[in-house]
């Protein structure tokens, strides 16, 4: 059975690009959410097995979201994805929980290790 | 990966972030010191410059970058919102918009180099030198190294790096990393990095946990050794990433509406994915369901004369399955008029700013929904009318303040739907047209009669709709070279809409234009006058009559009908289209409602309603102005659209 995704970004053009490197990878994409309390709400209705989530998001950013949902399930599967410059935010989402990052840009190859990596 | 796939995307989606900056950048001018407008332009700035570096648009992405940094100083409290803040914010995201533009289109991107400069004087001015301090770590010869060299393309090496010492740390107890945690972090080393861990630990696990870690070239593990070494390092602090950067919070109230929608429907989430369509797509199809209803129109037409209860059965359910389809694909075309009247601000204030006056901008009703390509036409017409607002309507403070009225002026766009229409009305609470001067000129140019006293709103609005008629001595920027009203009026009329005036001396004035919530297909009313047929969308039809022939009068030399407690003018479409009256038992009577006006249009027959495909049409201009568009019947014959506005 292939693997569930959440996908959270507030840009749709993230959310497209994320869905379809993972979906031709052989992923299933469950769910996607534009904010930080979508994100964890959607995570704990749906259970995926795999979280990617933008650090910068209205409502509630990445890091709380991750924190949030870490909390509710410690074997949570969260993949940052961040932008080059946010070194301190991506040490924080990990010390949050978060299991790796990927960096946008995003090449397709690096972001499908970088979930090999979560998922191991 | 393609980017050229994701160009459209791109576009689209900075377009609407673009439209977020001015808005927040209004707010930010509103109330300096204001969080939320602040982390919403972070916010957006962000989403560009990640979306633009994806796609290769360098010009962008250093724009958005330079912004953003700029905007993490305004957060951090560091550089206050002042007026050069605010100015040089509003320019950067006029550069930002002209630099996607161009880049989009593939044409050099605009100079940025000042913009670019100053923002970078600002931010610099604004970083405090970071503290320093002394770290030493001493290893003891007990201690395991593992030394780790990752990949040369690693992206934020220190924290991948930081990242495999903490995996690592979970293995046996950390002392210390060459260079130092913050050093680390702060990417001050090549590729290799060592990090040392207390005791003697299995080479085995530490190997597969380095590996995991991402990004990793090679790993070495050291056991450990007699020799003691003391690392001492001068560097920047290892200082807690927490206590050194706030983490971004962005504010609730920026983007409520998000939260609410997608929560609820947990079941239906596969079936809210939303593909993009190119709109030459959509139009094609809205043309083929057209020639599809034209096509149907004609099968009635043939069954009505077979009278065969078979093919009146099948004929009907395909009937309904293609009004089906046409809503389906109407529906498909609608957009919120957001999308184009969130840059109206923006565009008010600039005005406003320049005429020296003060402008209270609303928008109301910005979730209607409107076709696309209408959306598209009726942008201009608006900025129009926004603008004579600003520039004729509104007073300036201090005129304002003599008229015992508030200094600042209120301008207000408003949406909203009635029955099949979609109204936008612009109001202002200016000063009113001058109904003296407009009198004055008409008189002098002969347009009005040298004993009539007063102007009523339609006769006023009449006048100022004429081509050229502009009774503004100075012509300003902004508008008024007497191409104002008359311009909007014959779009909304091509559009196949109405707009009405209404104006109050010393209270304002209020435009309203009428707009079909579709494009294309309307429905009408369809009747013959001479040999041709005539279409009347059913919009302005309040009900069809067919009376005895005495029912008509003349009032004060004009020809009327007695309608239970009403008197209507009456409209002989034979005259209007240039044909001898001809004299009939029963009048056929089309009874037009637009407003408060009323009137009766006779006809020599009437034949039912129908839907009918609204083509394009430009004799409009110099023949006679009665009609709106043309359309094609289910035999093949064309038959004319009249302009009801023009007959009321």
């Amino acid at each position: 059975m292939s693997h569930t995704v959440l996908v959270c970004d507030d840009a749709i053009f993230m959310r497209t690009m994320v869905g379809d490197i993972l979906q031709q990878a052989g992923f299933e994409i469950v769910g996607e959410a534009e904010t930080g309390i979508q994100a964890v709400e959607k995570y704990k209705q749906l259970r995926p097995d795999l979280v990617t989530m933008d650090i910068v998001m209205p409502d509630m950013g990445g890091i709380d979201a991750v924190r949030e949902i870490t909390k509710f399930d410690p074997n949570a599967k969260v993949l940052m994805c961040s932008a080059m410059g946010q070194q301190a935010l991506v040490v924080e989402a990990i010390q949050a929980g978060a299991k790796d990052f990927v960096v946008k840009p995003f090449q397709p190859s690096r972001v499908l290790e970088a979930v090999q990596r979560v998922l191991g | 990966m393609d980017p050229s796939r994701y160009a459209e995307l791109f576009l689209t989606e900075s377009q609407e972030h673009l439209s977020a900056i001015n808005t927040s950048l209004l707010e930010l001018e509103r109330t300096p010191g204001a969080e939320a407008p602040v982390a919403a332009l972070f916010r957006a700035m962000h989403t560009i410059k990640g979306m633009a570096a994806t796609m290769g648009y360098q010009a962008v992405t250093e724009i958005a970058h330079e912004a953003e940094s700029l905007l993490d100083g305004v957060r951090r409290g560091a550089i206050r919102t002042d007026a050069t803040v605010a100015d040089l914010l509003f320019s950067s995201a006029d550069l930002l918009e002209r630099t996607i533009e161009a880049t989009t289109e593939g044409h050099a991107a605009p100079d940025a180099h000042e913009i670019l400069e100053r923002m970078r004087a600002m931010t610099l001015a604004a970083r405090a030198t970071p503290p320093r301090s002394m770290a030493s770590v001493r290893v003891a010869n007990s201690d395991t190294r593992v030394s780790v060299t990752l990949e040369a393309d690693t992206p934020l090496k220190g924290v991948r790096a930081w990242m495999i010492a903490q995996k690592l740390a979970t293995l046996a107890r950390l002392i210390g990393t060459e260079p130092p945690e913050g050093a680390l972090q702060a990417e001050q080393f090549d590729r290799t990095f060592v990090v040392l861990l207390e005791g003697s630990a299995a080479a085995e696990p530490l190997l597969a946990a380095a590996r995991q870690g991402g990004y990793v070239e090679a790993v070495e593990v050291t056991p450990p050794t007699a020799s003691a070494t003391t690392v001492a390092a001068d560097e920047g602090d290892a200082m807690l990433p927490r206590a050194s950067q706030p983490v971004l919070r962005a504010s609730g109230a920026v983007t409520a509406e998000f939260s609410v929608a997608d929560v609820t429907a947990a079941g239906a989430i596969k079936a809210q994915r939303h593909i993009r369509i190119d709109l030459r797509r959509l139009d094609t199809l809205t043309n083929l369901i057209g020639e599809l209803v034209i096509a149907r129109g004609r099968l009635q037409a043939i069954a009505a004369d077979r009278k065969d209860a078979v093919l009146d059965d099948a004929l009907s359910h395909a009937s309904r399955l293609v009004s089906e389809l046409q809503d389906e694909i109407m529906t498909s075309r609608l957009v919120p008029v957001w999308q184009v009247f969130d840059r109206f601000p923006r565009l008010v204030r600039d005005a406003a700013r320049s005429l020296g006056k003060d402008v209270d901008f609303v928008i109301e009703g910005k979730e209607i929904e409107l076709d696309r390509s209408m959306l598209d036409e009726i942008g201009e017409p608006m900025v129009h009318l926004l603008r004579n607002a600003d520039d004729h309507g509104l007073e300036t403070p201090a005129e304002r303040r003599a008229a015992g009225k508030a200094p600042s002026g209120r301008l207000r766009l408003a949406a909203l739907r009635d029955r099949s229409s979609v109204l936008i009305r612009v109001s202002d609470d200016g000063r009113g047209i001058d109904r003296a001067r407009v009198l004055a000129k008409a008189k002098r140019t002969g347009l009005v009669e040298a004993d009539v006293e007063a102007l009523g709103d339609d006769e006023l609005f009449r006048l100022i709709a004429r081509p050229g008629f502009s009774t503004t001595e100075t012509v300003t920027d902004l508008s008024g070279r007497g191409v104002g009203i008359d311009a909007v009026a014959t779009r909304v009329r091509q559009l196949g809409g109405t707009l009405e005036l209404r104006s109050e001396d010393g209270r304002g004035t209020t435009v309203t234009a009428r707009l079909p919530a579709t494009l294309a297909i309307v429905r009408a009313v369809l009747a013959r006058v001479g040999g041709e047929t005539y279409a009347v969308p059913m919009t302005h039809v309040s009900e069809t009559l067919e009376l005895p022939g005495d029912v008509r009068e003349t009032v004060k030399g004009r020809e009327v009908l007695s309608l239970r407690d009403d008197v209507l003018p009456l409209v002989h479409l034979r005259e209007l289209v240039r044909l001898p009256r001809q004299r009939d038992r029963i009048n056929h009577v089309i009874v037009l409602e637009m407003a408060d006006r009323r009137a009766g249009v006779l006809v020599d027959r009437l034949l039912g309603q129908q839907d009918i495909v609204v083509k394009p049409f430009d004799a409009v201009k110099d023949g006679l102005a009665l009609f709106s568009g043309a359309t094609i019947l289910g035999d093949g014959a064309p038959a004319l659209i009249l302009d009801v506005n023009s007959l009321l």
